[in-house]
């Protein structure tokens, strides 16, 4: 009986001994909140974690971080709901505790995310989420490597003016995006001259017949219609505009770039075609070393061309890595602390982020191109640039009449 | 207001609207024989909107829609009889006596539980049939060609409805049952076992909606959930339990919701059914054919 307790307290005190180190190389856990499920735009999570997922790979074939440790990713669904948004960042930082969360996509989700990471004080990045008033709270544990909607709107008010339409609808989902969208257009066409007339609807997301809307804004005859839906409510509005007959007829402007994933022409078939959008990535764009070493990467596995959302996530989750490493630290306010105080290496060029006036707080904004697509089941890498003119590969295309 | 206008969004409402109502028929005619409400109707248009898009992307080709149509609703019919017979049926002690609380659980589980097999099964994202016709119109609303065949398919279905339950002996047992199940059970009819038929007959009904607007609203795990919230407003407009209701609720609320596009604003076209609901209640509170219940 004796030896018997003798034996269990040694192996007891060994167990224990080879733990201590065991516990000093635990990984560095970062979280991914992105929608995974609908109604959120769940192919653009997908990307998202692909993205996430390979700089983890490669930060942990390099060795991993802080002499060692690895990082492991904690993935969750946010759904595009900011309930399920709060309860999976509750979940990553409680139960998981993750020292940054990446991955944030529809902005009214970010809004519930930013206020509860300020509270658990751990820091986020906003990975897609573009709404203006995100960064504009001046929040410390915010983060954005995404364009933001005042540029976003600056930009097509722009092209409107040089291409001359006179007169612009814009139909949107009722979301802190498409709602923002509107309001800051609004502003804009007048702070900016825009000498053309604006319509505007907002339409609950949840709706699935549009036809009401689009033959309204139809009958108004616009000479530009601005689809501003995220996910399902984009291809709704692609395909009833169509069928309604407003495009091609009307050149489309999609507020985003779902048009550059894969699944594109399959839901839309020709009716996508002619449709403009806007991209953050374009495969003829310059990248850093790191940004060509992904491509280069994403391209052998996937057979494809990266997707922005990817690009970006895999450099928020290098750049968080990079952060530990200057901070020599996982504590989440050292995190922060090393990336206000550093310059680091983002897909497409230095990323620092300054404390800036406005929605320019914590914030670095990747490059805005307008893509088109001129015939149908066209490759993402053969749309013609049309905006801006220094970057431009062709004009805008208008249909033929059907 | 322009009549041509006018004209579009009234036509577009009473197309939208009497599609809707082949899914109200559905809940309407679960409710009638098994006096139960089915809180996953939109889970199985959503089951038969994924088979229908199976079916033609992978054996039947795309342009073989009109026959993926009948499988679709086939393989749903089979599946309501499954959920009826192994799920449902506890619900009954003795063929009579009802727990209404079982069938509201059993259906809001199948609800949840659906939609995550979709999820499961198919991925979380959208996908969409090739078109079944090309564009056209309807008088003076330009419509999709798939609106279309949705239309004239709820025609044909709504007219084999009719045929199924005033011309069949099984359609007599179906309103026998509507109107007394213990006294359909003294005519030897098996109560239990037509319970089972009726509710693979009204999934079959979502399931065609779900299969007929599958090229328009597109697939996804979610596609049922705003058709369901349209078939339980149109039942309560036209009334619990009234076949003639449903078809004319479908044609109010999409009157109404076109109407309220044209002369208020269609950023709030799902609210002008709402109104329409509640003041209908407040002077109508067994809907327009619905009749008050009475029990001995």
């Amino acid at each position: 009986m004796l030896n018997a307790l003798r034996t269990f307290l040694l192996a007891a005190v060994a167990a224990a001994t080879l733990a201590v180190p065991a516990f000093a190389q635990a990984p560095i856990k970062i979280g991914v909140l992105t929608p995974l499920s609908p109604p959120g735009d769940a192919a653009a999570g997908q990307f998202i974690v692909r993205g996430a997922k390979m700089a983890a790979e490669e930060i942990n074939g390099q060795g991993g971080v802080l002499g060692g440790r690895k990082i492991e990713l904690i993935v969750e669904d946010d759904a595009g709901t900011p309930e399920k948004g709060a309860a999976g960042l509750r979940k990553l930082v409680s139960q998981d505790h993750v020292v940054a969360v990446v991955g944030q996509f529809h902005s009214s989700v970010t809004e519930a995310v930013q206020d509860l990471a300020e509270q658990l004080k751990v820091p986020v990045f906003l990975t897609q989420a573009s709404a203006k008033k995100l960064t504009e709270k001046h929040l410390t544990y915010t983060f954005r490597t995404h364009v933001i909607d005042p540029d976003r709107v600056t930009l097509w008010n722009k092209w409107i003016q040089q291409q001359g339409f006179k007169r612009v609808a814009i139909l949107a989902e009722n979301t802190d995006y498409g709602v923002g969208l509107v309001e800051e257009t609004k502003k804009q066409f007048a702070s900016m001259n825009v000498k053309a007339d604006l319509k505007t609807i907002i339409f609950d997301r949840a709706v699935v017949d549009l036809t009401p809307q689009l033959l309204e804004i139809k009958n108004w005859k616009p000479d530009l219609f601005i689809n501003v839906g995220i996910g399902t409510p984009m291809y709704l509005i692609s395909k009833q505009a169509y069928d309604v007959g407003l495009v091609p007829a009307t050149p489309m402007l999609i507020s985003y770039d779902a048009p550059a994933r894969p699944e594109y022409w399959k839901n839309l078939g020709e009716k996508g075609t002619y449709a403009t959008f806007i991209v953050y990535y374009h495969p003829t764009m310059k990248l850093t070393p790191r940004g060509e070493a992904f491509r280069t990467r994403y391209l052998e596995q996937f057979k494809e061309q990266p997707v922005y959302g990817g690009l970006n996530a895999y450099a928020q989750v290098m750049l968080v890595a990079d952060a530990i490493n200057a901070a020599k630290s996982d504590k989440p306010d050292d995190i922060v602390k090393a990336l206000l105080g550093t310059k680091f290496t983002g897909w497409n060029g230095t990323v620092a982020f300054t404390r800036g006036e406005g929605p320019y707080w914590q914030q670095w904004t990747p490059p805005m191109l307008f893509l088109q697509y001129g015939k149908p089941e066209q490759p993402f890498t053969e749309a013609k640039i049309v905006y801006p003119p220094e970057l431009k590969t062709g004009d805008l295309m208008m249909a033929p009449k059907r | 207001m322009d009549a041509y206008l006018l004209s579009q969004y009234v036509l577009s409402g009473l197309v939208i609207g009497l599609i809707y109502s082949l899914m109200a028929i559905g809940i309407t005619f679960i409710y009638g024989i098994m006096k139960m409400i089915n809180w996953s109707m939109g889970e199985f248009y959503m089951i038969g909107s994924y088979v229908q898009y199976a079916l033609l992307a992978t054996v039947l080709g795309w342009d073989l829609w009109y026959l993926a149509l009948p499988l679709a609703m086939a393989s749903v019919f089979l599946l309501g009889i499954v959920v009826q017979r192994f799920l449902l049926r506890p619900m009954y002690l003795g063929g009579l006596e009802r727990r209404d609380e079982y069938a509201t659980i059993i259906t809001i589980a199948l609800m949840v539980l659906f939609r995550n097999l979709a999820i499961v099964l198919g991925g979380p994202n959208q996908f969409s049939p090739k078109d079944y016709a090309r564009a056209t119109s309807l008088l003076t609303l330009p419509i999709s060609g798939n609106r279309m065949v949705a239309l004239v398919g709820t025609v044909v279905l709504l007219l084999l409805f009719y045929v199924l339950t005033r011309k069949t002996w099984v359609g007599r047992a179906f309103r026998g049952a509507a109107q007394n199940r213990v006294g359909i059970q003294t005519a030897g009819v098996d109560v239990l076992r037509l319970d089972m038929l009726a509710f693979g007959v009204g999934v079959a009904l979502a399931a065609a909606a779900g299969a007929l607007l599958a090229p328009d609203f597109l697939v996804y795990p979610e596609n049922g959930a705003i058709s369901t919230f349209k078939g339980f407003e149109i039942i309560v407009i036209g009334g619990l339990g009234s076949l003639m209701g449903s078809v004319v609720g479908g044609l109010l609320l999409g009157l109404i919701e076109a109407l309220g596009s044209v002369f208020l604003s269609p950023g709030y076209k799902d609210l002008y059914g709402f109104v329409l609901l509640l003041g209908l209640l407040a002077f109508r509170p067994t809907g327009l054919f619905g009749e008050r219940e009475r029990t001995v």
